[in-house]
């Protein structure tokens, strides 16, 4: 009797046990520093990016500057893997206090499911010196029904870049024109160079250079999406056999490389052309410094008479702060030091991306040289659109664009039956609703 | 003790703690997971029951999931076959020879107990275009093939290698099962079956094989298993690209439920994929007759 009594009360125990320490949260202290949360994809420890290494400076400025008040503990991952692990904290009730997000479809589904909570009044009201500081209209993509759902850090544009001797050897001067880039590609292939280093392994690579040509040959997303134009109209065919015919001049192994390996290639000397964000220079600099005198930047070429040439693809990294979060005075005083005069001036003067306060004084012969002609380049856009795969309907329909891109660049698919795909993806999952 | 196990509520207090894990940390969520299946659930809004309209998505119109389901298929049934016929031979050979048979067991078995991640971030970057394998072929002249984004054929290039590499990594699981088992038949009945005149071909058709069937079923069943549901080395080798023609079951779920915010779609995945696992197992037990030749 006495045997079997012990083993029910170690049973319960143990049963008991495992559900109360389940169950119990960590102990906080009265004196313990209020802790949150930030999400980041990128690895503060290991990168060499000079925008992450920035970000890297202003959490450590954050914990030295509030210590035993408030402390910040990055969630870091790389990249490809940032908005699957977001999505799996954030449905498992176990949101960041902050995080970072592109703009598009991802952020609409935070917006629209309530997690990520709503600035206007914490800008606004509380904190109009802070509002009053940000460059005009740069909350406009992140604005929905009139409120203010995210605070950028910085915005960069998506421009070719070029080595400036390779050019010079090849005998060929900057492309204007969407023929001009292929005769350009063919004198270059011909002096036996590689003439543009792209990677479709990282499928929004080879995206965006499909969204440039895409929005060159007069493909309307807004028209898309209210269904008074298709994805299999002519104007988006065009920007398939454009694709294709442009895609003869990557790097052999474009298809299988990474978006570090394309980029890698371009400022090791490799490839004479990279189409990438002004994100890149922060990378190209920082891992070879030496080419920052032999790099150069323009615009993505037009398409005379197809569409206005001067558009240009640009994005925001932005800060979210979710609704749930117990401390909102320690996140507030975090992402106003991602947006201080400190961290901007940083932003452009090291990592190469456009600050997004206004009166921030940029000394241009710190900044990297490309910055400056990107900027140059800016003084000409006639208007701005997103990344097509953050542009469209969801993240799916980003995904379903991106992929349908990449096979024809793999030749799986010609570009009717690509954007057939896309065409019946939207009649599925998108123009029904 | 006799009397202890005899008495059923005792049995019930020593099973009580198993059985509340088992139901807290499996039942349950399997039950939420059917329930979810029929719903239009995003995880962070409300279910919405909208009947069999998930299942009717994923067996009418959803290219995706054909060719997961394909590429699952052909996973498992490589799998099984490679991994089995290897690892019973491996055992075979190891349990025969005398020198160095540790030595080799560890080697065989050492990819097991090492980290499927971080293997397949090792393997995708010897099948990088740029390094590894290609660099070494490119050295001789040889242009090797995009090994992780060739998307040509029924079964493309990256689903082989990757059956590859999961083969290198599991065969010495398959190998320690089959050597236990062989480990344990009696020596006497070799040395009878040698007095009798049989060759070492024969004693390994007639009592190796019979006795080690029992193992078949666990370690086939363990290998389907695994092989269906199988996920870490797909997402670090190629992320189920080439625009999803690496996509396994595994991925798809992942990608419907963690990309897309589709937990209900992400459902109905895994309740085929749980409904499979059961059918192969059972087509298992009942396809192989175990006899029993020793008391």
């Amino acid at each position: 009797m006495k045997k079997k009594s012990l083993a029910a009360v170690l049973s319960a125990a143990m049963v008991m046990g495992t559900i109360v320490s389940a169950a119990t949260p960590m102990t906080v202290m009265a004196d313990d520093p209020e802790e949150i949360t930030w999400m980041f994809w990128d690895d503060l420890e290991a990168t060499q990016d000079l925008i992450s290494l920035g970000y890297a400076d202003v959490i450590d400025r954050f914990n030295t500057t509030y210590e035993g008040q408030y402390h910040c503990t990055p969630i870091t991952t790389n990249l490809e893997e940032y908005d699957g692990k977001v999505n799996a904290l954030i449905a498992a009730g176990q949101t960041p206090d902050l995080w970072i997000c592109n703009p598009g479809p991802n952020m609409d589904v935070y917006v629209k499911a309530g997690v990520a909570a709503d600035l206007t009044d914490i800008l606004q009201k509380d904190n109009p010196d802070w509002y009053d500081s940000f460059t005009d209209g740069i909350f406009e993509r992140m604005t929905y029904d009139g409120k203010i759902m995210a605070v950028p850090t910085n915005f960069a544009a998506a421009c070719v870049y070029y080595n400036t001797e390779i050019f010079k050897d090849a005998g060929v001067e900057v492309p204007t024109t969407y023929d001009e880039l292929i005769d350009v590609c063919k004198k270059l292939k011909d002096a036996g160079y590689t003439p543009i280093s792209c990677s479709a392994g990282t499928a929004w690579c080879l995206s965006m250079i499909a969204g440039y040509l895409c929005d060159r040959s007069g493909v309307d997303l807004g028209a898309i999406a209210d269904h008074t134009a298709d994805w299999t109209d002519d104007n988006c065919i065009r920007a398939g056999e454009r694709l294709k015919e442009l895609s003869q001049y990557f790097q052999d192994t474009a298809a299988g490389d990474s978006n570090d390996q394309a980029t890698a290639n371009f400022y090791n000397g490799d490839a004479a052309m990279l189409v990438q964000g002004s994100w890149a220079i922060a990378q190209m600099n920082g891992s070879n410094p030496d080419f920052e005198s032999r790099c150069g930047v323009f615009q993505f070429p037009g398409i005379p008479e197809e569409n206005d040439p001067n558009r240009m693809i640009v994005k925001t990294d932005n800060l979210l702060m979710s609704a749930s979060t117990e401390h909102q005075d320690a996140v507030i005083a975090l992402m106003k030091m991602f947006t201080d005069e400190e961290a901007q001036k940083y932003t452009a003067e090291v990592g190469g991306k456009f600050p997004i306060i206004r009166d921030v004084e940029i000394d241009y012969n710190k900044a990297p040289a490309q910055l400056k002609y990107v900027q140059d380049i800016m003084q000409n856009v006639t208007g701005t659109l997103g990344f097509y795969n953050e542009s469209l309907d969801s993240v799916e329909a980003g995904d379903c664009f991106d992929n349908a891109m990449v096979d024809i660049f793999l030749g799986n698919q010609t570009p009717e039956e690509a954007f057939q795909t896309v065409e019946d993806f939207y009649n599925e999952n998108v123009w029904t609703e | 003790m006799d009397r202890i196990l005899r008495d059923k509520k005792a049995i019930f207090i020593f099973v009580a703690p198993a059985l509340t894990l088992f139901i807290v940390v499996l039942v349950i969520p399997i039950f939420q997971m059917i329930f979810y299946s029929f719903c239009n659930y995003a995880a962070l809004t409300p279910p919405e029951f909208i009947g069999w309209a998930n299942y009717k998505k994923l067996f009418t119109n959803d290219q995706t999931f054909r060719i997961a389901l394909k590429n699952s298929i052909f996973f498992m049934i490589f799998s099984a076959v490679t991994q089995q016929v290897i690892g019973l031979f491996l055992a075979v050979l190891l349990t025969n020879i005398k020198r160095g048979r540790n030595l080799f067991k560890n080697i065989i078995y050492l990819p097991c107990v090492l980290s499927s991640a971080a293997l397949g971030l090792l393997w995708a970057f010897l099948f990088n275009p740029k390094i590894g394998i290609n660099a070494l072929l490119a050295k001789f002249g040889v242009r090797g093939p995009l090994w992780l984004m060739d998307s040509k054929g029924f079964i493309p290039l990256p689903m082989w290698v990757i059956a590859f590499v999961a083969l290198w990594q599991y065969v010495g699981q398959n190998m320690m099962l089959y050597m236990a088992q062989i480990t344990g038949i009696s020596k006497e009945l070799y040395e009878a079956s040698y007095v009798d005149g049989a060759n070492k071909r024969q004693s390994f058709r007639y009592i190796t094989m019979p006795l080690v069937r029992p193992m078949v079923i666990t370690s086939l069943s363990l290998n389907c298993i695994g092989s269906l549901k199988f996920f870490d080395l797909v997402y670090n080798m190629t992320q189920g690209g080439p625009n999803h023609r690496t996509e396994v079951l595994a991925t798809e779920l992942y990608a419907e439920g963690f990309n897309y915010f589709k937990y209900g779609y992400a459902s109905a995945i895994s309740v085929v994929l749980l409904i499979m696992c059961l059918a192969v197992t059972l087509i298992i037990r009942k396809a192989i007759k175990v006899e029993t030749y020793e008391s």
